[in-house]
């Protein structure tokens, strides 16, 4: 298959070259839409995710990291999906995204403190967009989402 | 058997497993295929000039089927000239001619037809047509509309003009964003015509686009091509069944042979069976960006020239052209998979 090829199959990445599988069983997702090494992806759908119909296919570079709110309203704690936010670096569009199974969880987080300090540029960009982008009192919940729950074991004394 | 110049040139009307029917002075004759239509024969080269022609090799030639519907050919009758039957007599199950000889094509419609264990060979589809009619319904098949870049780019390819009938009117309930679709192709100036078999809604109007041409139908299967025929000439006794309802919507593959029928107003119209993949014949890669009619005026404007792929290249005047919205991302997707194709 051809390098960069824009199709459901897999893929080396534009911006570190990796080759990257498309297989649901590693992603999780049915439509691989960024490297998990790197976290960059592509310009390549325009209405609907998976639909491959923009024409830009600029690559798009990972600025933060948003909440999707969940429809389970009877869960215990108010809180969704943890979501990668891209911007196009020729057009500008934003896009979220899910986070894959087997997205590098450092990645996802140097990408979340590097966010912490976003430019004018990028607030604007998410204000227009209606995108809340996760801020240093999130760290709790974005800790919790990729390493799981952290439990406190009680010290214990012999005597 | 006998030759003559002008009397023995018919047009193949209907064909079936290696059957012929030819047409000519309004009767039909069924007719088998001559050996020589397969074959090739190599003279010497050395001595052109030769009376004596000795045939040095002979070569089989490579096609899934060389006489297609719509094809002059010249046809040589069986015995004393019996093999010429009324036209109501037709059927005979026992060829009455041989064909020996296709007239040069003003025109063809192919497709490759892969032919397992061997390469892909040209498939006629249909010669000498002036007309390609993309049938489509609104629903109950909902139209692929990839399919039918295909179809209007193999015309274009063969150089035919298009009209893109849209059936099933009556069901437009069924697709509310059918309207916004189909509007993407008048604005790229091929004219579509929406009518209903059953309500018979636009039929009138896809008769005078029809009269006094040699059209044919290509549509996937259960689209009602053949439920068209039947709203434009009445009493023509074709098969139609309804769309299976527990295939997704699939056609049930009604037509299994290519016929051209002749028009009481005047005109010829070959139904086909659906075809539910369709590939290109004899495009290359480097042309294929011509046959998209709204694309075309674009080429040679890119940064990198007539040497753009128009994929990821930078300054790509045709994706700059489907980003501002002069050209419809559907089509500039149909463009590439076709492109990945060749």
């Amino acid at each position: 298959m051809r390098a960069n090829l824009a199709s459901f199959g897999d893929f080396r990445c534009a911006h570190c070259h990796a080759l990257v599988s498309s297989a649901h069983l590693l992603s999780g997702v049915n439509n691989r839409n960024h490297c998990p090494y790197c976290l960059w992806s592509c310009h390549l759908d325009l209405f609907a995710a998976g639909d491959r119909l923009s024409a830009c296919k600029a690559p798009m570079r990972p600025i933060g990291l948003t909440m999707k709110k969940s429809r389970n309203k009877y869960q215990r704690e108010p809180r969704g999906e943890l979501m990668l936010v891209h911007e196009c670096t020729e057009c500008r569009t934003l896009s979220i995204n899910r986070i894959a199974a087997d997205d590098d969880p450092e990645t996802v987080m140097a990408v979340f403190r590097e966010s912490l300090s976003p430019g004018q540029r990028v607030q604007a960009a998410c204000q227009e967009y209606g995108i809340l982008i996760l801020k240093a009192e999130d760290t709790r919940i974005v800790q919790t989402q990729l390493y799981g729950h952290t439990v406190e074991v009680p010290a214990m004394s012999w005597r | 058997m006998n030759i003559n110049d002008e009397d023995d040139i018919g047009v193949v009307f209907r064909k079936t497993l290696g059957h012929y029917t030819v047409r000519t002075h309004g009767r039909e004759i069924d007719c088998g295929l001559s050996s020589l239509i397969h074959k090739q024969l190599i003279f010497p080269t050395a001595d052109p000039t030769s009376l004596r022609h000795r045939v040095q090799e002979v070569r089989e030639i490579d096609h899934v089927d060389p006489v297609a519907i719509g094809d002059r050919v010249r046809y040589a009758q069986a015995g004393d000239g019996t093999g010429m039957t009324p036209l109501a007599s037709t059927h005979s199950k026992e060829a009455s001619g041989v064909i020996v000889e296709v007239l040069p094509r003003d025109s063809k419609l192919s497709r490759p037809a892969p032919v397992p264990g061997q390469r892909v060979f040209e498939q006629v589809i249909v010669s000498n047509a002036d007309l390609v009619l993309p049938v489509f319904s609104v629903a109950s098949p909902t139209p692929r509309w990839g399919l039918l870049d295909r179809y209007l780019v193999s015309a274009e390819a063969a150089e035919l003009p298009s009209l893109i009938v849209i059936n099933k009117l009556d069901l437009a309930w069924k697709n509310p964003g059918f309207d916004e679709e189909i509007e993407i192709y008048r604005r790229i100036g091929y004219p579509v015509l929406l009518v209903s078999a059953v309500t018979g809604e636009g039929i009138d109007e896809l008769k005078q686009a029809l009269q006094g041409r040699q059209s044919v139908m290509v549509g996937k299967s259960g689209v009602g091509k053949t439920s068209l025929l039947n709203a434009i000439q009445p009493g023509l006794g074709l098969r139609v069944k309804a769309v299976g309802k527990g295939e997704l919507g699939k056609g049930r593959h009604t037509t299994t042979h290519l016929e051209m029928f002749e028009l009481d107003f005047g005109g010829t119209l070959v139904d086909t069976p659906g075809v539910r993949e369709f590939g290109l014949w004899d495009v290359a890669a480097e042309e294929l960006v011509y046959l998209f009619p709204e694309m075309a005026e674009y080429v040679g404007q890119c940064k990198f020239g007539l040497s753009c792929q128009h994929d990821r290249e930078p300054g790509c005047a045709i994706r700059k052209a489907v980003i501002a919205g002069a050209i419809s991302p559907y089509r500039y997707q149909s463009y590439m998979k076709l492109r990945e194709e060749l």
